[in-house]
């Protein structure tokens, strides 16, 4: 059987030492059929020079100023392969993540997309049980809900996200995966994540700037729930939402909730033409943690 | 042995982190951890971890959400690892602790500080919470009329077009 191109797509932006890292482990993957994009989101700390230096095997688009998560949806567009891994700029599959990867897909016609162990770079090697043996396919989920995927460590089927759409650019951060997962599970496939399956993750979430996640996690939850969730559960979530604002403001002395909900508000019209409702055992099933959205700020 | 449950209540990437450090703090304690059911495949690649409990939920970990097979367990310390510094936002996994027998609570931060919280605090916080919720509840409901009344018409209009 030949195998398949496989296109790897991810995005940067001014971080130059995390994407080489990242590269450098893309080199070592066991599978020779690869093309590898990166799009850069106007990167000015020579995260270019270096990719046209010491990776010119790599496809790199270049953006003329930082478009977030849309980026990924230029990379997508530019992907020649049947199957597209997308990644973080400071992440990078296992050696042997890609065939694992297409051994899923090959198995199971319905799979739409492979959700890899997303873990931390740093530690992972560490703690990791050797002695464990992981079954190839033991999927990590459950028997009574759904479960999207983690953007640093995803395989999916480039026709179906073709068909679906790509990441909703209005979002600019966060939450564009289980946006995706809506739709993914709406169009009959499945999503799974597998555990034998390992991306490694510069996590350093201590670096994050204040206001960014509370901000785009909280408005972007507002408008995952308008585009995709059946009327009644997206005035039910609306009110949890807006009630979760308030609290948390209060709770962390914090304007930040308000404000983004009320861009949230002001910006909806963002959202024109992309409501789609998808099926209610989807929304009902599909797990979407929105506490997480006020858990970031201090 | 000394037994301890850690709270999976962050991501696997950040635990991965804490729990080194659990590790080399309580060296001397048999590490129990409890995850949602998703949880268990990835949490099973500990090697430090002696037992997983699964929280049998879909949503958030709550107070009123009891865990059957913990009702009989005795800890010695329960860990709630938070994404933050102070712990801001925890407060539901916070009360959740309290359904656990432990003699200790501590909260073990995005970098792997340590604070022990007292269960007399987490109930004064939870008084606390009682306080904004109501002030919460009363904001939402004025907003709500408002969204009963056109969020309906709003989201039409967004619908993608057949």
């Amino acid at each position: 059987m030949n195998d398949p191109l496989v296109s790897i797509v991810t995005i940067c932006w001014n971080r130059k030492e995390d994407l080489r890292e990242s590269l450098n482990g893309i080199r070592e993957i066991d599978y020779d059929n690869l093309e590898v994009i990166v799009v850069d989101n106007y990167s000015t700390d020579g995260t270019v020079e270096m990719i046209e230096k010491e990776f010119p095997e790599v496809k790199l688009i270049k953006m003329f100023k930082n478009i977030g998560i849309e980026a990924y949806n230029i990379g997508f567009k530019n992907a020649r392969g049947e199957y597209i891994v997308i990644l973080d700029d400071d992440s990078f599959p296992e050696r042997d993540a890609i065939k694992k990867m297409l051994d899923k897909f090959r198995k199971d016609e319905e799979l739409g997309l492979v959700a890899f162990d997303v873990r931390n770079y740093y530690n992972y090697d560490d703690i990791k049980n050797d002695k464990e043996d992981q079954s190839e396919d033991a999927a990590a989920e459950s028997k009574d809900y759904l479960m999207a995927f983690n953007g640093a460590g995803a395989g999916v089927r480039r026709g179906l996200l073709e068909k679906v759409g790509f990441y909703p650019e209005e979002f600019f951060l966060y939450w564009n995966e289980q946006d995706i997962a809506f739709r993914i599970l709406n169009a009959g496939y499945k999503i799974r994540f597998f555990p034998d399956i390992v991306s490694y993750h510069k996590y350093s979430p201590e670096n994050r700037s204040s206001w960014r996640a509370p901000f785009y996690y909280t408005r972007n939850a507002f408008w995952l729930i308008w585009k995709n969730y059946p009327l009644d559960m997206a005035i039910k979530f609306t009110i949890q939402l807006i009630y979760n604002c308030f609290y948390f403001s209060m709770e962390q002395k914090t304007l930040i909730y308000i404000k983004a909900m009320f861009s949230a508000f002001i910006k909806m019209g963002k959202l024109k033409g992309k409501r789609k409702p998808v099926d209610r055992s989807i929304a009902k099933n599909l797990r979407i943690p929105f506490n997480v959205s006020f858990t970031f700020f201090r | 042995m000394k037994k301890l449950l850690i709270i999976r209540s962050v991501s696997f990437q950040q635990l991965d982190k804490n729990i080194i450090t659990i590790q080399e703090k309580y060296k001397d304690y048999n590490i129990n951890l409890l995850t949602h059911e998703h949880g268990v495949k990835l949490a099973e690649k500990y090697k430090m971890i002696d037992k997983i409990h699964i929280y049998p939920y879909k949503g958030s970990f709550k107070f009123k959400n009891k865990v059957k097979e913990l009702a009989d367990e005795e800890f010695d310390l329960v860990i709630i690892p938070v994404t933050n510094i102070t712990g801001a936002g925890f407060l539901n996994v916070l009360l959740y602790s309290l359904t656990l027998k432990t003699k200790k609570r501590v909260i073990c931060n995005v970098v792997s500080d340590f604070k022990e919280i007292s269960k007399t605090k987490i109930m004064l916080m939870g008084l606390q919470n009682i306080a904004m919720s109501f002030l919460s509840f009363i904001l939402t409901g004025i907003f709500s009329i408002f969204i009963i009344l056109f969020m309906p018409f709003k989201l039409k209009s967004l619908r993608e077009e057949d």
